[in-house]
C-alpha cells in the first residue's frame, strides 16, 4: 500500500513539479525539452497526456474574513490545520507520513511549529489510525487523523461505522468521539486507477452518526475543514486530490467557518437544477455555461458540500422551481449518492418534475487506469443528459 | 547515490554500469525532484563497515550459521502466582500485605458479582431480560486489577469485566437498569444487556464488536500522556479478541507512540466454543508482547493477589516511563459464553467442575481470609443471605420500572438532531397515534 502511495504521491509531485499536465521526460534518453516529439519511427502519433477534464473556477475573493492570501487546496488545508493547532492545545494530527509534511504536502511545517507530540507518524495501519483517533477524542482532545488515500479507508470501516458513528448513541451520551476528524484525499486524478481515484462517500452516507464533507475549492476547504474539526460529531473530510495544486484562489489567513449540512447555490437558474460536489462542481459549472450558450437553457448549479446529513431543503426548493434535476458524481452509478438524492427529491417534488431525474456518474466498474477519459462523467456526458431532459 | 556507489564498488569499473546506467539508477529525492547532475558521492562514516549490520530496520549481530528460531511453546512464559490453589502464600515477599478491609472488599465484590450473575442469568432463562453473560471463574481478574488502579484510571473493556465496575461501587440498580433497559438506564436502553458504561467511574461503554476498544484505549492513553494526567488506561480483552487485527494495531501503536497503557488479556481458554488450540499456535498472548517491544507478563488470573501485584507494578511503570505493559491473566470461563450458548456441546462437565471446585478465585481468597482469621463460616452464611437480598431487591425494582420514552430512539445520533431525523421522529409519533395498539406502549414512558 505504502509503495504505491509513495509512487502515486511521487507521480503527482513529479507532475506538479513541472508545468501543468506535462510528463517529466526520462533522463539520458535524449529527448528534447518541452512537449514530447510528434511522430515516432513507427508512424503512430505519440500520445500526449491529456489535460484535465475540468477547469477550476475560483470564487471571488472573500472580503468578510480579513486579509487573504493566494493558496492552493493543500495550502488551504495546511492553513486550517495551522489555525486549529494554534487555537486548540489538545489538537493533534497523525497518520502515515504526516511528520515530514505528508505525501500531498498538507502538513508541511506543522511538526516544526507545534512539536513532535502533536504532529506525528503512526505505523501503517488504517484501522489503528482511526481507532487511535477515536480514543483520543473520547478523552475530549481533538484528533485529526489522515488516511493517505480514501481508497485505503476500508480497513478502518469497522472503527468508523461500528464505533465512531455509534459512540454517543450507544452510550446514552455518556461518551462520544465528536472531536475526531478524518481527512483523506479523494477522487480522480488523471492516472490514479483503481486505488488512487475512489470516491467512497456513498459507503459512509449510509451510516447515521458521522458527517461526510467534500469541498470544491481552497476557500471552501479551509472553512469546511475548520467546521468539521470544531463540530461535535465525528466527521470525514474528503479532499479532491486533483485540486490540491490545480485549484488556486484567495483564502483568508485567519480562521473562518463554512457551515456543514448547507448546500450552496453557486449560480441561480430557472430551467434545470444541477447538483454535484468536489471536483465535479467545476464540470457542471461548465455544463451550465454550455447549456446557456448552445441551448439557451438557464441552469441552477448547487454544490452539495455536505453529503451526510445533506441539505434536502435547498435541493428540493430548487427542483420545485426548475422542475428538472441532474446529479453527477465520479463514483459508480449503482448505489451512488445520486440515488439517495434522486429518491428523496421524487418523494418531495414529484408533481413538480417535468422529466425523470438524471444521474451522470461513473460506470459500475472499478476505476480504470488507461480508460479514465472514458470512465469519468465529463461535461459532454452531462451536457447530453441535460439536453435529453430538456427535450423530454 | 549510495546505490550507484555501491554498484560501482561491487561490479568494478571494468564491468561497471556506464554513466547513463548510473544515471538511471538514481532515485528521486524526498521532494520528488530528480537530480539534474550526478551528486558527488557522499562518504557515510561507519566505524567498521564489515562488523555490524547497518540496516535501518534491525541492527543485531551477524550470524553465519543457518538456524531458525524455535517458537517456545513447550516451556513458555511462566505463570506468576502468589497463592497456591488452597489460598496459601507461597513466597511471603510477594504477599502485598493488603489491609483486612481492602481484602474483604475484594471478597465482597467477587461474591456479590457472582450472586448477581446467578440471578440475572436465571432472569434471562425466565424471559425477563433478553440476554446475559456471566463472569463465573474470572472474578479474580476483574477485582485484582481494578483494585490496583486509581479510581480515575480509564477502563476500556470487552464484555466480561463487570467485576471492575462492581469494585468501583457501581450500584446494583444501574447494572439491572442496563440489563432491563428501563428508565433508569444511563445508556437510555439502546444496547443489549451487559453493555455497561459509566462516565463517573471512568468505564467506557462496552460495545459488541471485539477488540475495537484496543486501539481506542491506546489513543486515550496518548491523550492522557499529553495532558500530564498521571493516569493509566487499562484495556481488557479475551484471548480470542487478541486475534483481531485491531489488537495488532493497538499493540504496535502503543509501543511506537509510547503510551501509558496496560493491556490486560483474560485468557479463559475459550472463545465461545473455540479452544485456545484453535485460536493461536504460539505461546499465548504474553509471548506476542516482546514482538512489539512491550513489557509482558503472564499471571495466574485466579489468584487475586498475583493479578493485583502485576497490575500495580505495571501501572506504576506505565505512567512513570510512558510505555505499555501486557498482562496475560490465565483463567477459566466456568460459565457458558452467554445465555445463547450451551457449552456442554463442546466441553466436558468434568473439565468445568475441576475449575469450579479446585481452582476458583473466590474459594482461594476465602481460604486466605479464613486462614488469617478475617472470615468464617458464619460470616459467609450471613453475607450470602445479605448479598442475595440486596440483589433481589434491586432486581424487583428494576422489573417494575417502565422503559424510556420511544422518542429516545432518535436522540444522540448526533449531538444535535438533524432535520431529516426529526421528521422521522415526528412520523413515528403520528404512526403511533393511529396504530399504537399494536405496540407495547404500556411498558414505556410517554
Amino acid at each position: 500500500m505504502a509503495a504505491f502511495a509513495a509512487t502515486a504521491g511521487g507521480l503527482l509531485r513529479l507532475r506538479a513539479a513541472g508545468s501543468e499536465g506535462q510528463w517529466r521526460r526520462l533522463r539520458g534518453a535524449g529527448l528534447l525539452r518541452g512537449l514530447l516529439q510528434p511522430e515516432s519511427a513507427t508512424g503512430v502519433a505519440a500520445q500526449r497526456r491529456r489535460v484535465a477534464h475540468f477547469t477550476f473556477q475560483p470564487d471571488p475573493e472573500p472580503r468578510e474574513y480579513g486579509q487573504t492570501q493566494k493558496m492552493n487546496l493543500f495550502q488551504a488545508i495546511t492553513s486550517a490545520l495551522d489555525n486549529s493547532l494554534a487555537k486548540d492545545p489538545t489538537a493533534v494530527i497523525f497518520g502515515e507520513d504526516v511528520a515530514f509534511g505528508g505525501v500531498f504536502r498538507c502538513t508541511v511545517g506543522l511538526r516544526d511549529k507545534y512539536g513532535k507530540d502533536r504532529v506525528f507518524n503512526t505505523p501503517l495501519c488504517e484501522q489503528g489510525i482511526v481507532g487511535f483517533g477515536i480514543g483520543i477524542a473520547v478523552t475530549g482532545a481533538t484528533a485529526i487523523a489522515e488516511i493517505q488515500f480514501a481508497d485505503y479507508i476500508f480497513p478502518a470501516f469497522d472503527q468508523i461505522v461500528n464505533e465512531a458513528a455509534k459512540y454517543r448513541y450507544r452510550s446514552g451520551d455518556l461518551f462520544n468521539c465528536g472531536s475526531l476528524t478524518i481527512r483523506a484525499p479523494w477522487g480522480c486524478v488523471g492516472h490514479g486507477a483503481l486505488y488512487h481515484s475512489q470516491s467512497p462517500e456513498a459507503f459512509f452516507a449510509h451510516c447515521p452518526g458521522i458527517k461526510v464533507v467534500v469541498p470544491r475549492s481552497p476557500f471552501q476547504a479551509k472553512g469546511l475543514l475548520l467546521s468539521c474539526i470544531e463540530d461535535k460529531n465525528p466527521c470525514i473530510f474528503f479532499e479532491p486530490k486533483i485540486l490540491y495544486r490545480a485549484a488556486v484562489e484567495q483564502v483568508p489567513v485567519e480562521p473562518y467557518n463554512v457551515p456543514l449540512s448547507q448546500a450552496e447555490v453557486i449560480q441561480e437558474g430557472s430551467d434545470v437544477t444541477l447538483v454535484a460536489w468536489g471536483t465535479q462542481v467545476h464540470v457542471i459549472r461548465e455544463v451550465a455555461a454550455m447549456a446557456q450558450e448552445k441551448l439557451g437553457v438557464s441552469c441552477e448549479v448547487i454544490d452539495l458540500r455536505t453529503i451526510l446529513p445533506w441539505d434536502v431543503d435547498t435541493v428540493c426548493k430548487s427542483v420545485i422551481k426548475t422542475g428538472r434535476l441532474l446529479i453527477s458524481h465520479e463514483a459508480p452509478l449503482t448505489g451512488g449518492f445520486a440515488s439517495e438524492i434522486s429518491s428523496t427529491v421524487q418523494e418531495e417534488c414529484f408533481l413538480n418534475l417535468e422529466a425523470p431525474i438524471s444521474r451522470v456518474c461513473g460506470y459500475d466498474t472499478p476505476f480504470p487506469h488507461i480508460f479514465e477519459p472514458f470512465y469519468i462523467p465529463d461535461k459532454w456526458k452531462c451536457y447530453d443528459a441535460l439536453r435529453k431532459m430538456i427535450n423530454y | 547515490m549510495a546505490v550507484a556507489a555501491a554498484a560501482a564498488r561491487v561490479w568494478g569499473s571494468s564491468r561497471g554500469l556506464d554513466r547513463a546506467g548510473l544515471l538511471l539508477l538514481r532515485r528521486p529525492g524526498a521532494r520528488g525532484l530528480a537530480r539534474s547532475l550526478p551528486r558527488r558521492q557522499e562518504q557515510q562514516h561507519f566505524p567498521s563497515l564489515d562488523d555490524k549490520p547497518q540496516f535501518p530496520g534491525a541492527s543485531a549481530e551477524f550470524i553465519d550459521k543457518l538456524e531458525f528460531i524455535q517458537p517456545n511453546v513447550i516451556s513458555g512464559i511462566p505463570v506468576y502466582r502468589v497463592m497456591d490453589r488452597q489460598g496459601q502464600i507461597i513466597n511471603p515477599s510477594e504477599d502485598p500485605h493488603l489491609p483486612q478491609e481492602k481484602v474483604l472488599k475484594f471478597y465482597r465484590s467477587m461474591t456479590l458479582l457472582n450472586t448477581m450473575d446467578r440471578i440475572l442469568y436465571e432472569s434471562q432463562r425466565q424471559g425477563r431480560i433478553s440476554f446475559y453473560m456471566t463472569n463465573y471463574g474470572e472474578e479474580g481478574t476483574h477485582v485484582g486489577s481494578a483494585a490496583a488502579l486509581d479510581n480515575t484510571d480509564l477502563v476500556f473493556g470487552q464484555y466480561r469485566e463487570a467485576g471492575v465496575l462492581m469494585y468501583r461501587d457501581y450500584p446494583l440498580e444501574l447494572f439491572m437498569a442496563q440489563c432491563y433497559g428501563n428508565v433508569s438506564d444511563l445508556g437510555k436502553g439502546r444496547q443489549m444487556p451487559v453493555h455497561y458504561g459509566c462516565r463517573e467511574r471512568h468505564f467506557v461503554t462496552i460495545s459488541s464488536p471485539l477488540a475495537t476498544q484496543i486501539p481506542q484505549a491506546v489513543g486515550a492513553a496518548y491523550a492522557a500522556k499529553r495532558a500530564n494526567a498521571n493516569r493509566v488506561v487499562i484495556c481488557y480483552f479475551g484471548e480470542g479478541a487478541a486475534s483481531e487485527g485491531d489488537a495488532h494495531a493497538g499493540f504496535n501503536f502503543a509501543a511506537t507512540l509510547e503510551c501509558p497503557i496496560i493491556f490486560f488479556c483474560r485468557n479463559n481458554g475459550y472463545a465461545i466454543s473455540t479452544p485456545t488450540s484453535e485460536q493461536y499456535r504460539g505461546d499465548g498472548i504474553a509471548a506476542r508482547g516482546p514482538g512489539y517491544g512491550i513489557m509482558s507478563i503472564r499471571v495466574d488470573g485466579n489468584d487475586v493477589f498475583a493479578v493485583y501485584n502485576a497490575t500495580k507494578e505495571a501501572r506504576r511503570r506505565a505512567v512513570a516511563e510512558n510505555q505499555p505493559f501486557l498482562i496475560e491473566a490465565m483463567t477459566y470461563r466456568i460459565g457458558h459464553h452467554s445465555t445463547s450458548d450451551d457449552s456442554s456441546a463442546y466441553r466436558s462437565v468434568d473439565e468445568v467442575n475441576y475449575w469450579d471446585k479446585q481452582d476458583h478465585p473466590i474459594s482461594r481468597l476465602r481460604h486466605y481470609l479464613q486462614s488469617r482469621g478475617w472470615w468464617d463460616d458464619e460470616q459467609e452464611k450471613a453475607w450470602r443471605k445479605q448479598s442475595r437480598k440486596k440483589v433481589m431487591e434491586a432486581f424487583e425494582q428494576a422489573e417494575r420500572k417502565p422503559k424510556p420514552s420511544p422518542s429516545l430512539l432518535f436522540s444522540d445520533v448526533y449531538q444535535e438532531m438533524p432535520a431529516q431525523l426529526r421528521k422521522q421522529q415526528e412520523a413515528l409519533a403520528r404512526h403511533l397515534q393511529t396504530y399504537g395498539e399494536h405496540y407495547p406502549l404500556d411498558h414505556f414512558e410517554k
